[in-house]
């Protein structure tokens, strides 16, 4: 809502300067997002002619400008972009001082003599654009002084006001907050009519068949009326407000909506059919042209104004084109009513068009201020059209409801905001405010609520306006009283921040990625599942359109965008939802994904897979989770051939994947090594994670060391030779290391030689050599029985 | 053997190892002596011819001397590998050290752990809720009625059956409060979702952190102070905290927060755009109507609630100029936090 400060001070006489103002207003609710200066005070300023542009012999970017100030042609330097023959731009001629002291000299520029400058706005004061020069009306005469064009200086404020405050969408409604804050006197602006002519009833009748939606609906018919320009003082309020001026007829409208906050339409009482006004919901495949020249499809939820025979209005959002002002009109009828808020908002919203007035009814416009925009509008038509008044109003309204009325406990407001304020305090703000107190003590404070400020409903929106008005700056800042709430349990929170500090001390780097993903992406790492994809029925764009269904495409996107970052390395890891369609909805998981991408990563893809094996290892670790294993993975387009297992927790349940992609998705991002990446639900492998687990002893003993290498045919897996060794293993067997594979000719083919270490230790005791052989042969017998090994002894 | 000729071998020896100048031939000189075949062998040997009364002396001179010869070799030999470890080129000790590194913690969950590090020293505990959220607890319990914008499916996403992507963390409080009878005192990190097309400072997708205390007597100036504890704690003791009125649906009175400036100290500068605030995020006393949603008794309590753009703080306190660099996922960006 734009602000200027000299309308404001048509209401209400502050004393305070533009900041003084702008600081109290943000500080009491009504937050000034932008200061702006339309006009200026600039002596020596004239509007220039440039009557030749020619190149700067010396500089590329520079131009030589003949200009005409009115009385002589001046040679200017000019360096901006927009210069062109024939425009008309501020001129600051030699001995001319600008607003930020700059005094304008006779110069030599690059060797060019230029004499006077050409002023973009912020040479002026005016504003912060250096784009280029401001351009002023081509009509202008040159040598007319600035000030004539651009005005006096004005102050205008950007003001944000917040949906619970309407009234404020108005300078009325501005001025009685600022009355209030300065405690000064508001002036509201004479509503007093005369009537000369007839009775308006003989003149158009009003129904309102649909009072759910229109509580009020007043017209008042003035005739005689001469369309023409309205006078300099409303065009200039209605300029600096953002309105364009148009004639005096519409000009009144928008001027009495942006000084009251009340929308009002005005249309040819000759052009109505009946003439009447009926206030209904559209019929079915109605269709009617709006004012900006749109034929408009309506459904019977919209509430429409129509004449007798067809809709000429789309109630509180836009008026026809056919019942529209002209320069012939000369009997007007003054539309000011109150629409329900939700109707118009719907209705805006369907025929996505939203204008002044709509903005206003969807907020909310009280049925009090219709009648005093009503007046003031028919008196404005009076004074400024040359209009004829009919005596009395068309007032169709339902009764209206009583005027509320609410208690304020002043111990309350006391203990809710914890400001030191008195009952008195209460009450004078409250009677700044306007809202009349009917009965106050010291313990409570009863007041009637004016119909303006429909936003106090209730005993804490009464606290609010207490302590907005008497300054949040008065809230005291205690230190905190530490509280505990005694079952609380945030273990999980916690139990994943270390989790991102054990990735984060195995060499991760954590990642993030949006929640919503593409098909494109999903069909690039031939993610599978594609029943399951909960899509959004209204998406931003496709690229965000579908609920991850998995952390991996985004894992392989991100490590990809790194290999076309020229990154040489990434090893990042994700923590993050994921989603499942469920029904119309979707069920959410928690998973973590882990990923590898370039110079750390070994060129063999058994390596690479063992790379991401040892990684998910060491987490297991540390998180404690034990007896899971893996299980290999059959043919899946998203995975490697081979080189893809399936981690099965101790339950039997799949707890994630782990491989390497399959290299056509990787390829797909220009990676043609190994690229190793892990999936993992996070539950499982939280659940016994940073508990507290139990000692178990160990031998204070020394151990003893025993090799052995086994030659076994190529289909004997290193868990087959682990679970033999568990089969043979005395109590003593405290540890087996695979340290070497080998395949050579002197082995076989189709075989190949796995050296293990077992290390022998026992509690409470040194083994001997005896002891330790006897262990260690036995082990070797078992692995000969069980794998058909050939043990080599060296 | 004659003492004095044993006399002269020992000084002999000794000079020998104290002048050997290389391990090899330090080897030969206790070779030399202390072999089987050895001089010192020899004077052992020598015992059998001697007179008795002098084989005494000449046993012990002959154990002294092998004893100080194997003292002075290994000295030597230590003084020795001493000087063949500093002899030849410097090793350059500037070479780049070889050992893993770490990995890092994304700022935006970085920011959040830290956050909750601070609340959780005054007594909160971090609290939960989904992301796919129903329109009772994300909009009505929260006092959005029907028809409210930002129930439009311009603004929020919606899912086929009515369920939406949460568009704040404010939900956490309705599940929370339903949940558990007051006192409640907690935060609430997590994703939210606006359709929001994305730009520098939007994205559709953005972290926020919810705070809620509710109890028998809790006002604005325990919010207040509060969040000024906070603000100390996150950036600083000097940093102070402002509120602006403002209007949100579930809180009454509401407030927008702003912390001053941690880097002019509220001078005005670059990063507080020379305001000497920072906005933070939104605040305010919870609306009596939140109370009757979740069945708790509106004059029986009262509390505060806040809520804290995650991404904003990382980008304001790292001095990030795009929010989309937060997803990128550029290990040049990771590595720096």
């Amino acid at each position: 809502m734009k602000l200027p400060l000299s309308w404001l001070k048509a209401y209400v006489d502050f004393d305070d300067t533009p900041e003084g103002l702008r600081s109290k207003l943000t500080f009491s609710g009504l937050e000034v997002e932008a200061v702006e200066t339309i006009g200026a005070d600039l002596p020596g300023v004239v509007v220039g002619e440039v009557r030749a542009v020619a190149p700067h012999p010396n500089a590329d970017r520079l131009r030589l400008c003949t200009v005409w100030d009115g009385a002589a042609e001046h040679p200017v330097v000019c360096g901006a972009p927009n210069v062109e023959t024939g425009g008309r731009y501020p001129f600051a001629p030699v001995g001319t001082e600008l607003p930020g002291g700059l005094r304008i000299k006779k110069a030599r520029i690059r060797g060019e003599m230029s004499l006077g400058m050409l002023c973009a706005e912020d040479e002026l004061g005016l504003g912060e654009g250096h784009e280029g020069l401001y351009v002023l009306d081509a009509a202008l005469d040159a040598g007319t002084p600035i000030s004539e064009v651009l005005g006096p200086p004005e102050v205008v404020f950007e003001i944000e006001v917040t949906p619970n405050r309407p009234d404020c969408l108005s300078m009325l409604g501005i001025a009685r907050e600022v009355a209030a804050l300065y405690g000064k006197p508001l002036k509201a602006p004479a509503t007093d009519l005369r009537a000369s002519a007839g009775p308006v009833a003989d003149l158009a009748r009003v129904e309102v068949e649909a009072p759910d939606l229109c509580p009020r609906y007043i017209a008042r018919v003035i005739e005689g009326v001469a369309a023409g320009p309205s006078p300099d003082w409303m065009q200039r309020r209605l300029t600096l407000a953002g309105v364009r001026p148009i004639n005096n007829l519409v000009d009144i409208t928008n001027y009495v909506m942006l000084e009251l906050g009340q929308p009002l339409h005005a249309f040819d009482l000759d052009r109505l059919a009946g003439p009447a006004i009926i206030v209904r919901r559209a019929r079915p495949a109605e269709t009617m042209a709006t004012l900006d020249g749109q034929t408009r499809e309506l459904s019977p939820d919209m509430l429409v104004i129509a004449d007798a025979e067809r809709p000429v209005a789309v109630a509180g959002v836009m008026g026809g084109a056919d019942s529209e002002i002209a320069d012939t009109t000369t009997r007007v009828l003054l539309e000011s009513a109150t629409f329900h808020a939700e109707s118009i908002r719907a209705t805006s919203r369907a025929l996505r068009l939203s204008t002044e007035s709509s903005y206003r009814f969807e907020r909310g416009v009280d049925r009090e201020t219709a009648e005093a925009a009503s007046r003031r509008a028919a008196a404005l038509m009076v004074d400024l059209a040359g209009g004829r008044l009919a005596e009395g109003s068309l007032d169709a309204q339902a009764p209206a409801p009583a005027p509320r009325t609410l208690t304020l406990r002043v111990q309350k407001a006391r203990d809710l905001t914890g400001m030191d304020i008195s009952a008195a305090e209460i009450q004078d703000i409250f009677r700044r405010l306007e809202l009349r107190v009917d009965r106050a003590d010291d313990a409570s404070c009863t007041v009637t609520v004016p119909a303006f400020r429909s936003d106090l409903e209730r005993e804490v929106d009464l606290i609010e306006e207490v302590a907005r008005i008497h300054g949040l700056d008065q809230v005291p800042s205690p230190p905190p009283e530490v509280r505990v709430v005694p079952d609380a349990d945030d273990r999980p929170f916690w139990h994943r921040v270390k989790l991102r500090e054990a990735l984060c001390g195995l060499g991760f780097r954590e990642i993030m990625n949006y929640s919503l993903l593409s098909e494109r992406l999903l069909a690039d790492t031939a993610e599978g599942g594609r029943e399951d994809w909960a899509a959004l029925p209204n998406p931003i764009s496709q690229d965000q359109s579908i609920l991850r269904p998995s952390l991996r495409p985004q894992m392989i996107e991100s490590l990809g965008r790194n290999q076309a970052y020229q990154n040489r390395e990434a090893a990042l890891f994700e923590l993050g939802r994921v989603f499942r369609r469920d029904g119309g909805g979707a069920a959410e998981t928690e998973r973590l994904a882990i990923g590898l991408m370039g110079r750390r990563v070994p060129e063999d893809p058994g390596e690479a897979f063992l790379a991401i094996k040892g990684v998910w290892e060491r987490l297991a670790s540390h998180l404690h989770v034990e007896g899971w294993s893996v299980e290999p993975l059959g043919a899946d387009p998203a995975w490697r051939a081979g080189h893809a297992a399936r981690i099965v927790g101790g339950g039997g349940a799949e707890v994630g994947r782990l491989g390497l992609v399959h290299p056509k998705v990787a390829r797909a991002w220009r990676i043609l090594g190994p690229l190793p990446v892990a999936e993992l639900e996070v539950a499982p492998l939280l659940e016994r994670a940073f508990g507290s687990p139990m000692y178990r002893p160990f031998s204070t003993f020394p151990g003893v060391e025993r090799d052995v290498a086994l030659v076994v045919a190529e289909s004997v897996r290193h868990a087959d030779v682990l679970a033999a060794i568990a089969e043979a293993a005395p109590p003593e067997l405290s540890g087996v290391d695979l340290f070497d594979i080998y395949r050579g000719v002197e082995i076989g083919n189709g075989r190949k030689s796995l050296a293990y270490a077992l290390w022998y230790r026992s509690p409470d005791r040194s083994l001997t050599d005896d002891e330790t052989n006897r262990m260690h042969d036995r082990v070797k017998s078992v692995l000969r029985q069980r794998l058909d090994a050939e043990i080599r002894e060296d | 053997m004659q003492p004095d000729e044993i006399a002269r071998i020992h000084e002999e020896a000794l000079a020998e190892a104290r002048e050997a100048d290389s391990a090899d031939a330090l080897e030969a000189v206790r070779l030399k002596y202390l072999s089987r075949k050895g001089l010192v062998q020899d004077i052992m040997a020598s015992l059998k011819t001697a007179a008795p009364a002098d084989r005494p002396a000449i046993g012990q001179a002959a154990n002294r001397l092998r004893a100080e010869l194997l003292d002075a070799v290994n000295r030597r030999r230590e003084k020795l590998a001493e000087a063949a470890e500093t002899s030849g080129p410097a090793f350059d000790i500037t070479l780049p050290g070889r050992w893993p590194g770490l990995g890092s913690i994304h700022p935006v969950s970085g920011m959040i752990a830290q956050c909750a590090d601070i609340f959780r020293s005054m007594g909160f505990t971090v609290a939960d809720g989904p992301d796919i959220e129903t329109a009772f607890h994300n909009f009505d319990a929260l006092n959005h009625p029907p028809g409210h914008p930002a129930r439009d499916p311009r603004d929020t996403f919606y899912l086929e059956d009515g369920t939406l992507l949460r568009t704040h963390t404010s939900p956490v409080q309705v599940r929370y409060m339903q949940a558990h009878p007051p006192p409640v005192r907690i935060i609430a990190p997590g994703r939210t979702y606006r359709r929001d097309t994305p730009d520098a400072t939007h994205s559709s997708n953005f972290h926020q952190i919810e705070g809620l205390y509710v109890a028998d007597r809790v006002s604005l100036a325990d919010l207040k102070g509060d969040l000024t504890y906070f603000a100390s704690q996150l950036l600083g003791a000097r940093v102070q905290v402002r509120f602006r009125p403002h209007f949100f649906p579930f809180t009454e009175p509401s407030v927008e927060v702003d912390f001053s400036c941690h880097v002019c100290g509220g001078q005005g500068c670059r990063v507080c755009k020379q305001s000497g605030w920072i906005e933070i995020g939104g605040a305010g006393m919870v609306d009596p109507n939140v109370y009757t949603a979740v069945g708790y008794d509106p004059e029986a309590v009262t509390g505060y609630a806040f809520g804290l753009g995650v991404e904003r703080m990382a980008m304001i306190f790292h001095g990030i100029p795009d929010i989309r660099l937060l997803y990128e996922n550029d290990v040049r960006f990771l590595a720096q936090f």
